[in-house]
């Protein structure tokens, strides 16, 4: 692995101009999400099999991704993140709400219906093992949407097969090639090139990344970067990575149980989060600090338990199970997604006790599992964190 | 599916994963993939017991595809009645004079004691009749397992269902009593039970019964494979660019269901072979002067043949034996080559 992390940008001189997506405006709404609802059934019971409950996957979340944007949707596994990207890209049905593409309602659009809308919303997938048919050469595989959709390119399809394994830095000659013959990275680009071949609007990226070794991440990380600045492309980047979604997102919604509990810009979220929930996820990330002295100390959350089942969420705030400030209020009113006071516009919170919008150490640890909390207490502190 | 076999051939390099230089030299300018088919094809050269069983299997056909040849060739008929053409040859019982069944240079593998059919042109046209049976059964079974097992995995919910369950009933059907009970049943349907039945109502009759009953394991295993197909990614992402169910099974799940398709085939053939047999056996399959692998066997276990010409029954014996089992060699080494992780 010669290669380097920024080794992906350079190429530019193989890269089209930037399409007509600019011609839209970059602040104008691509899609539109509103109060979209997806519940899977469960099933139970005997003799008589019946629907007993149902797993809130989503449940009620509103997002705008603007034209040209990279919108991250980050939290923890289980918490409907990916649900959400396969109920835009229409894979699953959704159960309520609305979804709309440049005004249009495609909530519950036929698959004819979709023809249209379908070159312009396209998905990359998490495992890059599993996203490549194993009986396709490359070629057939990125050739395979201009084909459904009938795009016959100037030059032919091959030409614009070769031309975008160039884009994603794969040698074109690799044309005539089987998946099996790739590495996990080399794949994933191949399954970027697929999504770019219809030269789409929106992709919606379902943990990239995640199955890739760090890395190989980071390449794929500024492929996707490249091509979303230079092709104009807004993104749905959903990931559990914050570091990822930090580096690649413009704005963040950050999603606990079926929930979107608060958005915003970037710097928002990460510098001057007041979700409760949003300051534990910052704090989870483990953090490199060599000199120990320089960056001011973070905060430290550690959360007891696990997140509740989908299946029977919490009353009132989904998160009060597990928050160090909830009260009774919590229980019983259910937050709105709003802009708090001291907010930057567009950053909304969904939280009756927000916290302070700052990262940096508190008095005191936070610490709600005991058992840590047992061992913090055993051991002398090195940090200067809880002084 | 991932192969351990890039080092081998030495003719196309490896992918590097190094696209800083990529690899510019002359020699790779034709980079040609090789595809799991093809890399199966490699594997399967190199496995001796395959290689070998496949000449066998390969011979059995030819020998049933070239019998009026051969036998043209040999100068003799399987319906000629050398008891009446040449009565020297026989005793009184109607027992070839000769030992081992009157076996000579005139007659390689004797002649059949009771009406004294030619044994060698008997056989080859016995092998051509149940060959085509079985290679007629099997293809009904491949393409009625693809239909109903691959419709049940992608379809899902009620389809599949209804399929399952169909699968399950008919499992629960003792197959061998089922086609003894059914057979006379079926011929009965064509043909007034006073009239003379055909041939070819006998072989539909046979093809029939094995079909309906011969379908279900591959079926469940197609529907499996199917299963298993639809959650992969590769499957939603064709249906993120607007595929219509027909191209994504034609398309993305047919090509991957092939490697089960021809293991399971290349077992089920050597079984209806059998079945075949065993039903002539019995005597509700294939019956005289119509040549037959299974009506020989039949007809060995006379107490006529066994008790005058003990040799008759090893013709037919040690070609079916030598048949089913080069077939199930080769349906191992096919599935080995395909699936190299699986050991045996």
């Amino acid at each position: 692995m010669k290669e380097e992390v920024v080794d992906v940008t350079k190429d530019e001189a193989t890269l089209p101009a930037p399409r007509d997506a600019a011609a839209d405006g970059p602040g104008e709404p691509l899609l539109v999400v509103e109060q979209l609802v997806k519940h899977f059934p469960v099933k139970g019971g005997f003799p008589i099999r019946r629907t007993i409950g149902a797993v809130q996957a989503v449940d009620g979340i509103d997002l705008t991704v603007r034209v040209g944007e990279s919108f991250g949707l980050v939290g923890e596994s289980g918490c409907g993140k990916s649900t959400t990207g396969r109920l835009i890209t229409r894979l699953l049905e959704p159960t309520g709400g609305k979804i709309s593409y440049r005004g249009q309602d495609i909530t519950h659009a036929s698959r004819k219906q979709l023809a249209p809308i379908r070159s312009e919303i396209q998905m990359i997938f998490q495992d890059p093992y599993s996203s490549l048919n194993p009986r396709q050469t490359v070629g057939k595989i990125i050739s395979g949407p201009m084909e459904i959709n009938g795009i016959q390119p100037s030059g032919g399809r091959e030409e614009r097969v070769r031309e975008l394994l160039e884009i994603v830095g794969l040698n074109p000659e690799h044309y005539n090639r089987f998946p099996h013959e790739f590495s996990g990275g080399q794949r994933q680009r191949i399954g970027v090139a697929r999504a770019l071949a219809l030269e789409p609007k929106l992709i919606v990226a379902d943990e990239p990344v995640s199955a890739l070794d760090v890395s190989i991440q980071a390449q794929v990380v500024n492929l996707l970067q490249k091509v979303q600045k230079e092709l104009g492309i807004a993104f749905l980047f959903i990931a559990h990575d914050l570091a990822v979604v930090r580096h690649f997102s413009h704005r963040v919604a950050v999603m606990y149980l079926g929930k979107i509990i608060e958005v915003g810009d970037r710097d928002s979220i990460y510098t001057r989060p007041r979700h409760p929930y949003t300051h534990a996820l910052l704090s989870a990330v483990p953090e490199v600090n060599l000199d120990g002295t320089d960056e001011a100390q973070r905060e430290r959350i550690r959360l007891a338990g696990d997140v509740p089942s989908p299946i029977s969420p919490p009353s009132g705030c989904r998160f009060r199970t597990r928050c160090w400030k909830a009260q009774d209020k919590c229980a019983t009113q259910e937050p709105p997604l709003v802009q708090i006071s001291g907010n930057r516009p567009g950053h909304l919170t969904a939280c009756h006790f927000p916290e302070e919008p700052t990262v940096e150490a508190r008095e005191e640890d936070i610490v709600l599992d005991p058992a840590l909390a047992a061992l913090e207490d055993t051991q002398p502190k090195t940090g200067g964190a809880g002084d | 599916m991932t192969s351990p076999l890039e080092t081998e051939g030495g003719g196309t390099p490896l992918v590097v994963d190094d696209e800083k230089e990529p690899a510019r030299e002359p020699d790779t300018a034709q980079l040609e993939g090789r595809s799991p088919g093809r890399l199966m094809w490699i594997r399967f050269k190199r496995d001796r017991t395959g290689v070998i069983s496949a000449y066998v299997v390969g011979l059995f056909f030819l020998i049933g595809l070239l019998a009026p040849l051969i036998s043209k060739l040999y100068g003799k008929s399987p319906y000629t009645v050398y008891a009446d053409e040449r009565p020297e040859l026989f005793d009184s019982a109607g027992v070839p004079v000769q030992p081992n069944g009157g076996m000579s240079g005139e007659f390689w593998f004797g002649l059949e004691p009771g009406n004294g059919y030619d044994v060698f042109t008997k056989l080859i046209y016995g092998i051509r009749t149940s060959l085509m049976i079985s290679l007629v059964v099997t293809l009904a079974v491949v393409l009625t397992g693809i239909l109903l097992g691959v419709s049940a995995g992608y379809l899902g919910g009620r389809a599949d269902f209804a399929i399952g369950r169909l699968i399950d009933f008919l499992l629960a059907i003792p197959s061998q009593l089922f086609f003894i009970a059914s057979m006379p049943v079926v011929v009965s349907l064509f043909v007034s039970p006073r009239d003379e039945t055909p041939t070819y109502v006998r072989v539909v009759a046979l093809i029939l019964v094995q079909w309906v009953l011969g379908w279900m394991s591959l079926g469940r295993i197609l529907r499996g494979t199917t299963l298993a197909l639809r959650e992969r990614e590769f499957i939603e992402a064709a249906r993120v660019s607007g595929a219509s169910p027909w191209r994504i099974i034609r398309r993305e799940i047919l090509p991957n269901v092939v490697t089960p398709l021809l293991v399971q085939a290349t077992y089920l053939l050597p079984g209806f072979v059998t079945i075949e047999a065993g039903l002539s056996y019995l005597g509700v399959g294939i019956v005289e002067p119509t040549p037959d692998w299974g009506q020989m066997f039949s007809k060995a276990s006379t107490e006529l043949v066994l008790q005058n010409d003990i040799t008759y029954m090893f013709f037919p014996g040690v070609s079916m034996i030598l048949f089913v089992v080069a077939f199930n060699l080769l349906g191992d080494s096919v599935r080995d080559a395909f699936d190299p992780k699986t050991a045996r």
